[in-house]
């Protein structure tokens, strides 16, 4: 039974059909959703607010921080999720951008201070954490950890990416990038940036698979580093800005 | 029932989540059509649960289901038996996520801490020219969570292929992911999880293991071999 995979399998899962004949309490709480999304997109500040975004009244965002977020079609937010945006004063761009059709599982915490962009069709699954800056424990303790003094990097997720059940995704300084297509398992903590098409497991984060375009296939280990050591890594990271 | 008498005299208030608890449990034992439901089954106000999928779900007596727990089959359409399986007395912590697409066996008395996850399927991202969301769900594997474990906080518990056991009365530290079957009487914790003690029946005492090893090779190894 595990082995053979139906055709009805492969589709993708339609959600919400599925709900269709639900418990009838749950058209509460779907009452409740729609409200937030309509009162979302049209009293807050959203840099935008694309058609077919759904979010659930759980959505944590406040109104200051919404001037800095920008989402796109098609949006899909799980329970409890919490988009943080504490940028400073000066700050004109969008501080969080999230593409078209990017899925974010329930409990997602993204906490976005430079910049954090999710490019087309991510998919987040339970749990995750991102946060582009980090308390400075070596020397400014005292600075406030959300302040404009936190530094701090830039976080991008390309498209197609999968981030895992749980995974934390840190970025002190520089510019963090997990390539196209890239898999983060569950429970991974990932500081530095990753290449497309690759899996990365574990903590902290190791690339345990990649896709070898020559043999079409996934085969294991690192075939294509993107940085070999940290320090090269701001350098790779512009180099990949500037292709894109 | 004392806990619950104890906590009331503590504060009056959490006399409405418990009525809404108990509300919420009386609806769905009543309403749902569970494959089997036993008694004294505690399901908190905000469980997530689908209609749809409880015929494929049995749940024993004395379940405790924590708060925000989603019981997920992600594709009921497929399902030909029970695929989550919670025995009596079983205890799942608040947060934790069981999504089951072939089939979830949680033994009796075995608790789960908050935050687990329990998942026998993933999402397949090996075709590059699909996004990822949009690709099928793996044919997945099986999992059995033996009698008496205690899963600790944020552990996520994935079977890609096969079966997946954990053993009687093992313990899986906090945010460790397993992949792969963990023997009786033992811990496993870390990221991936390695067995760091075991249980010496001859000296009764559970005894540190001097070099952890992991529980088998890296899970990418055996689909190379199988390829």
């Amino acid at each position: 039974m595990a082995e053979n995979c139906s055709e009805q399998e492969r589709r993708p899962i339609d959600y919400t059909s599925q709900m269709t004949m639900e418990d009838p309490l749950w058209w509460l709480s779907r009452i409740a959703n729609k409200l937030r999304t309509v009162w979302l997109a049209r009293t807050y500040p959203f840099v935008s607010f694309g058609k077919r975004t759904w979010t659930r009244y759980s959505l944590h965002v406040t109104r200051s921080g919404a001037r800095y977020i920008s989402i796109g079609e098609g949006v899909g937010f799980s329970r409890d999720v919490v988009l943080d945006v504490c940028a400073g004063p000066d700050t004109h761009s969008p501080v969080l951008i999230l593409e078209d059709g990017c899925g974010l599982q329930r409990r997602v915490v993204i906490s976005a201070r430079n910049r954090i962009h999710i490019m087309r069709n991510a998919i987040f699954g339970p749990s995750v954490l991102m946060i582009d800056h980090g308390g400075d424990v070596e020397g400014r303790a005292d600075s406030a950890v959300c302040g404009p003094q936190a530094g701090g990097g830039t976080i991008r997720i390309e498209e197609e990416c999968w981030i895992g059940f749980g995974a934390t995704i840190v970025c002190k300084h520089g510019d963090l990038v997990i390539g196209r297509h890239s898999v983060v398992g569950a429970n991974s903590v990932v500081t530095r940036s990753i290449p497309p098409y690759s899996v990365v497991s574990g903590d902290p984060a190791r690339i345990v698979k990649q896709y070898d375009f020559s043999k079409g296939k996934w085969v294991l280990g690192c075939i294509r580093p993107l940085a070999t050591a940290e320090r090269k890594l701001p350098v790779v990271a512009a180099s990949l800005l500037a292709e894109s | 029932m004392s806990d619950s008498r104890k906590e009331i005299r503590e504060d009056v208030l959490t006399g409405f989540s418990r009525a809404a608890n108990k509300l919420r449990s009386l609806w769905v034992a009543w309403t749902y059509s569970f494959a089997s439901i036993g008694k004294d089954v505690s399901v908190h106000y905000t469980c997530d649960l689908q209609r749809s999928g409880a015929p494929y779900i049995k749940i024993g007596n004395r379940v405790m289901l924590g708060r925000e727990v989603w019981l997920n089959i992600p594709n009921v359409s497929i399902c030909d038996r029970a695929a989550i399986v919670i025995g009596d007395g079983c205890g799942i912590g608040r947060r934790s996520v069981i999504s089951a697409k072939n089939q979830i066996h949680i033994e009796p008395n075995t608790i789960l801490g908050p935050s687990v996850l329990v998942m026998d399927h993933n999402h397949a991202f090996e075709d590059v020219t699909v996004p990822i969301g949009q690709q099928a769900m793996t044919p997945g594997g099986r999992i059995r969570i033996e009698e008496g474990c205690w899963i600790g906080f944020g552990a996520a518990i994935i079977c890609s292929r096969g079966e997946l056991v954990i053993g009687r009365g093992s313990v899986v530290g906090a945010n460790s992911v397993v992949i792969h079957s963990v023997p009786a009487h033992s811990v496993a914790a870390g990221n991936p999880a390695r067995i760091v003690k075991e249980y010496n029946p001859l000296k009764k005492a559970w005894m540190s293991v001097t070099r952890p090893h992991f529980l088998r090779e890296a899970e990418f190894s055996d689909t190379d071999k199988k390829e």
